[in-house]
């Protein structure tokens, strides 16, 4: 028995340790993409001498076989559910599973207040050198800044993790006041959410954007904003559109990271015009056909926060063909995506960039060349102090 | 290349297994070739640029214990000579920074510059100072075939952590060792309990400690006892998850390696356990240095002066640090004091108050060793009994409680010998039912345990073994 046992054992120990190996050869090396993870897969490593002269070729070989060993996202998946259901920990592959929603987990560390002037000033500088330069085209430039879902739901967070709340607090106000200093108007979304008693639905629980109540809301703020400078824009009221809750499963940035194993009732909203205004677009210099919100081809199939515009593009056009209108130039994160479906209603021209992915010229060349009547920064609070990017806004 | 990594289980592991087994077993020759060229793969994983080391090494201690052995004229100088060249040769590559960042702290204009240091260069430097002493001794033979010794020195299971091998107990393997189904089944199970040691406790407890080490002013009083204790696991369910594996996958290859630990936490004096931890590394010490140099055989005066000169000798092994010289000398300042001072009246003592003193006195020593500096020596030290810049309990504290509580909870009897007493009372047992489970319980759990590890291998980035800096 016991020999038995012995040989079946090793039997079974080898098949496992030669199956992986096999696996990988016959299909799973083929794989290029970790959806869940929203990567791209590590490539073969290249054999050459110097690689392994100096070891290189062994550590990238290492990445590449964790990442195509056979099965690996249904390993991973089944892991989370370990982690999650079975051992509750508070935290899984860096999100906090605990309450209402989902957040990401925060460091304990903590960037002083010091640390956030001395990064505020160059980065203001930059945006008041681009404001006064979009003034003396005859222009308006406005920063409108968001707080980001983390921020937005700090109180969600567990009593033993750091929220950062007064991080996120101070590093608001440096930004706030280095940009006042620079006189660059700045249209604080945070503040507005505040005044308007920080409703629930209009934040995601399990990504990290807002959610359409959100962006509708910012929206208003903005042209009311705008209105206040002078600017006399069509609004798109409640009365105009028609808000539907999507039927398909929804997942988002923070639900992704845990294969979608958190339970979530939460559906994707978007706003139908009742009476549309017509557009015609073009992406990345090409025109496109895309609609404002791309749905999936069934019910059954999931959606992301990708539906609003199709997600990031380096440039997107949406023209209305009313030249009585002024035009606007937006500029920035994610957040602008789902602003961008409501925001072209108000303009004759709608240009978009996102200075993360559009290389063709700088900033400051575009709005040159275009001469844009408003120009808006639309940014969440996690990029205020980022280099480059949106950011690189005064550059040659 | 770490036996926790996806290439050695996947595509290293079967593909000696596979070339190794091909052979028959009368081919011995043939199986020892086999290993020697996998183990000298396993060593150029991690840059072909370290091999000239390992290679220098053994062919040296080789040529060099021909002509040491009893017989030759000048053996006597040459043995000094090749001694002396290990010793460079380690000094070369290990303390060279060191020494040189001291000089520099001193005031002295010279450059520090940054030499590779090749893994595992203090375990197979070791060993080859061990198989020289042998063969002038007369203890042993010398080895006449280089492909031998170079497998002794070599031997990819136990290459970068040990245990450190005696030829004597190695040499006989070579020939005469005869593989079968209960020693590879046995040394397979063991290795994946190695590797889930490694992997489903120690890199956890790994985040816990990491955290406390590197808090700062966050630090308090719970943390870092917390991060003390985490340490003293992760050390322990690593460097002995390491062992478990090199010494099942030598029981495969029907090599009986030397145990390297005997549960050291149960110990309940700090002269107890140095007889379970690193058990390879004191016998080296203790037959090669320490009896050498008189050991308990003269005045009480040597006896301290020996001791100093070992266990500053083991601190400096570990690193070329101040702190591990620290830690060496706090560990030889307990065991003279067990010796000379307090050891009668601790025996006198109930057994919980021994083992909580052993205990204390043990985590305390490996926050010597974790620490980066001497300054965070003294941090975490003060923090630990009431001066923490944090004040005695933090948020974070809570939250690695929760996040690793089952690692908490489950490293307690893993670092216990409850495995051990089960498969005793089992064996005593003559029902079927109790013969069944322990034929089946241990392979059943290793498998699921192996697979459990490489998920969790998966889902994080490569982590190598804490030993291998040493």
């Amino acid at each position: 028995m016991k020999q038995f046992a012995d040989r079946a054992f090793l039997a079974l120990l080898l098949a496992v340790l030669l199956a992986v190996p096999l696996g990988v050869a016959l299909w799973s090396h083929k794989e290029t993409t970790a959806y869940y993870e929203n990567r791209s897969l590590a490539e073969a490593p290249e054999l050459t001498a110097e690689s392994v002269w100096d070891g290189s070729f062994g550590t990238e070989a290492e990445s590449w076989y964790s990442d195509h060993a056979p099965g690996r996202t249904t390993l991973l998946e089944l892991d989370t559910w370990v982690q999650m259901k079975l051992m509750g920990r508070p935290v899984v592959n860096g999100i906090v599973t605990v309450g209402d929603v989902l957040l990401p987990e925060l460091e304990f560390d903590e960037y002083s207040e010091e640390a956030y002037r001395y990064g505020a000033a160059p980065i203001a500088e930059d945006f008041g050198a681009l404001s006064a330069y979009v003034e003396s085209l005859g222009g308006t430039f406005c920063y409108v800044g968001f707080p980001e879902q983390r921020v937005y739901f700090e109180d969600q967070f567990p009593d033993y993790l750091n929220n950062h709340s007064q991080e996120a607090a101070t590093a608001d106000a440096v930004f706030a006041e280095a940009l006042a200093e620079q006189g660059v108007d700045f249209l604080n979304m945070r503040e507005v959410y505040d005044q308007q008693g920080n409703p629930a639905e209009y934040y995601s629980a399990v990504d990290h954007h807002y959610r359409y109540w959100g962006t509708y809301a910012a929206y208003r703020a903005i042209l009311d904003h705008l209105s206040e400078q002078g600017w006399d824009l069509p609004v798109l009221t409640e009365e105009d559109l028609e808000f539907q809750s999507l039927p398909y499963p929804y997942i988002g940035s923070r639900n992704r990271k845990l294969y979608n194993l958190w339970p979530n009732e939460e559906q994707a909203v978007i706003a139908v015009q009742k009476d549309p205004v017509a557009f015609t677009r073009w992406d990345n210099g090409a025109p496109s056909d895309k609609p404002l919100f791309v749905l999936p081809a069934s019910e059954e199939l999931p959606t992301t926060y990708n539906l609003y515009m199709g997600g990031d593009f380096g440039e997107t056009i949406l023209d209305t063909d009313r030249p009585e209108l002024p035009n606007v130039l937006v500029f920035g994160d994610s957040f602008t995506n789902a602003l961008e479906t409501l925001l072209y209603a108000s303009f004759n021209e709608m240009h978009s960039l996102d200075l993360r992915y559009y290389t063709e010229q700088s900033l400051k060349d575009y709005i040159a060349a275009y001469q844009p009547d408003i120009v808006l920064c639309v940014q969440n609070d996690t990029f205020y102090y980022t280099e480059g990017g949106n950011n690189a806004v005064w550059v040659d | 290349m770490s036996f926790g990594s996806m290439v050695f289980l996947f595509g290293f592991l079967p593909a000696v297994l596979v070339c190794y087994f091909l052979l028959p077993a009368r081919w011995r020759t043939g199986r020892n070739t086999v290993l020697l060229i996998f183990s000298l793969a396993f060593y150029c994983w991690g840059g072909v640029a370290l091999l000239p080391a390992l290679l220098v090494s053994c062919v040296g201690n080789w040529a060099a214990a021909l002509w040491a052995a009893p017989g030759h004229r000048g053996r006597k100088a040459v043995y000094g000579i090749a001694l002396a060249g290990n010793l460079v040769m380690l000094g070369y590559f290990k303390y060279t920074g060191f020494l040189l960042e001291n000089l520099q702290a001193l005031g002295l204009d010279v450059t520090v510059p940054s030499i590779a240091l090749p893994a595992g260069i203090s375990f197979f430097t070791f060993q080859a100072m061990a198989y020289l002493t042998d063969v002038y001794r007369g203890t042993i033979p010398a080895e006449r075939s280089l492909p031998r010794l170079t497998l002794f020195m070599a031997f990819f299971p136990q290459l970068l952590q040990g245990p450190i091998l005696r030829y004597g107990e190695f040499a006989p393997a070579l020939t005469q060792r005869r593989e079968n189904s209960e020693d590879a089944a046995a040394g397979a199970t063991r290795f994946c309990f190695g590797l889930a040691k490694k992997v489903l406790l120690a890199d956890s407890l790994g985040v816990i400690a990491d955290a406390a080490f590197s808090s700062g002013d966050r630090l308090t009083m719970s943390l870092a006892w917390l991060g003390g204790i985490a340490y003293t696991l992760q050390l322990y369910f690593d460097f002995s998850g390491y062992t478990d594996m090199a010494i099942g996958l030598g029981r495969i290859f029907g090599f009986r390696l030397p145990e390297n630990f005997n549960y050291p936490y149960i110990s309940k004096s700090a002269s107890e356990f140095w007889r379970r931890w690193h058990m390879t590394l004191s016998f080296w010490f203790r037959d090669y240095v320490y009896i050498p140099l008189g050991g308990n055989r003269c005045s009480r005066g040597r006896q301290i002066l020996n001791l100093l000169a070992v266990w500053m000798l083991t601190g400096l092994w570990h690193g070329s640090a101040w702190n591990f010289v620290l830690w060496g000398l706090y560990y030889a300042l307990l065991l003279m004091g067990e010796k000379f001072l307090w050891g009668k009246f601790l025996e006198k003592l109930p057994a919980a108050v021994r083992h909580a003193y052993a205990l204390v006195l043990i985590i305390i020593g490996w926050v010597l060793f974790r620490s980066g500096s001497l300054a965070q020596v003294g941090q975490m030290v003060a923090a630990m009994f009431g001066a923490a810049p944090g004040g005695l309990w933090s948020a974070e504290t809570a939250y690695y409680l929760h996040q690793f509580h089952w690692e908490l909870l489950l490293a307690i009897p893993a670092s216990l010998p409850v495995k051990q007493v089960l498969e005793e009372r089992l064996a005593a047992r003559k029902g079927k039912a109790a013969q069944m489970l322990l034929i089946l319980g241990p392979k059943v759990l290793g498998f699921g345990l192996l697979g459990w590890s490489v998920v969790r291998l998966l889902s994080s980035t490569f982590r190598s073994f804490l030993y291998f800096q040493f």
